[in-house]
């Protein structure tokens, strides 16, 4: 990756980062948002975050979207969702659904080699 | 509530260091900071693996300090999407925060312009969340902002020093492996408590199918396209939903 390109990156990331952190400290005393306004904010990094993940769980390597039992990410991602909603605990999750993911992945290797 | 008169004497009662209130954000803030240190690891390992070098990962880790921000960055850096994207992309993970600062901001109004900016750029979700349990009314009090820093620089640096310990990993694990998964569920960790209502499930649903099939999109533009569908999806959701209360209520 071209290195003023990563960096002109970083820049951006501390930028927008620092504005929406910090642009209502600046401000001080009290802002009240619009309920319909806090909704937005609340609902737009749902969305965005779900936009960022989907693409890797759902799309193979060439872009062919791959929505069936012979896809690991797939069925790790939605082990890890059950798991987080029943204990709420981050770390057992990540491990849980990478395991599920490594588990299925190698056997699919050794599968197609078989 | 204890009558504090306004003047240098007061301000410096109140906003004097108290050890005993720092002592008390650190042991609340304690148990979440393993899982934070765990959640700093895993945007380390991605870092590495979705290409930047050591160098790069260790100061967007620390200048940054975002890993919802940092992990959506990835696939666009990987792409090549324009440095607009990437910040357009960062703002809308970040907006929630929007949020918090807009409620905490009010209690520390009466500090210093920068000590007001670093505070606001190092708090984190959690560290907001259990403040505002223990303080809900922005009135002064003497220890609150101690109580505030007892949550904050511990958060601060557990988040990097599981980051740097996750770059230094990611550089040692095979790409075999395929660790950056790991940063997929995290973030799997971090939507779904978002996830508040139906309108919410809804959009998010929405936005998911979207990106994906928009995924061919130029300059990753998919991803700011999802999110503008599937946040107009959660409104009109929601919009139908209080109609229909409102004709039965």
């Amino acid at each position: 990756m071209d290195d003023g390109y990563v960096w002109g990156a970083i820049g951006a990331l501390t930028l927008a980062t620092a504005f929406a952190r910090c642009a209502l400290w600046l401000v001080g005393h009290r802002v009240s948002i619009p309920p319909r306004v806090q909704d937005m904010l609340r609902y737009a990094p749902a969305c965005a975050l779900a936009a960022i993940i989907a693409p890797d769980v759902m799309l193979d390597a060439r872009g062919g979207i791959v929505l069936d039992p012979a896809n690991p990410k797939l069925l790790a991602a939605g082990a890890a969702v059950a798991y987080y909603l029943w204990r709420r605990n981050m770390l057992q999750t990540i491990i849980i659904g990478m395991l599920v993911f490594t588990v299925l992945r190698v056997s699919h290797v050794f599968g197609n080699l078989g | 509530m204890r009558d504090t008169r306004p003047g240098a004497e007061a301000d410096s009662v109140v906003e004097a260091h108290d050890p005993a209130a720092w002592r008390e954000g650190l042991l609340l803030g304690l148990p979440t900071l393993f899982g934070l240190g765990a959640w700093g690891m895993v945007v380390g390992v991605a870092m590495v693996k979705g290409g930047l070098t050591v160098l790069q990962a260790t100061s967007m880790t620390l200048i940054v300090f975002s890993g919802s921000a940092q992990l959506a960055a990835l696939p666009l850096l990987a792409a090549g999407a324009p440095v607009w994207v990437v910040f357009a992309t960062a703002l809308v993970v970040n907006l929630r925060f929007v949020i918090f600062a807009a409620l905490l901001a009010p209690h520390f109004a009466h500090l210093r312009p920068f000590q007001r900016f670093y505070l606001g750029y190092i708090s984190g979700d959690l560290s907001i969340a259990l403040f505002l349990q223990r303080y809900p009314r922005p009135a002064r009090e003497p220890g609150k902002l101690s109580f505030l820093k007892g949550l904050l620089y511990p958060n601060w640096g557990a988040w990097q020093v599981g980051s740097l310990a996750g770059i230094f990993l990611g550089s040692a694990v095979p790409t075999d492996w395929q660790l950056g998964f790991a940063g997929t569920l995290a973030i799997l960790c971090i939507l779904v408590p978002l996830v508040v209502n139906s309108a919410a499930l809804c959009g998010v649903l929405v936005a998911a199918a979207v990106s994906v099939l928009a995924h061919g999109l130029p300059y990753k533009l998919g991803l700011l396209v999802a999110v503008v569908i599937g946040m107009a999806t959660a409104i009109a959701v929601e919009e139908a939903q209080s109609r229909r209360r409102g004709r039965h209520g």
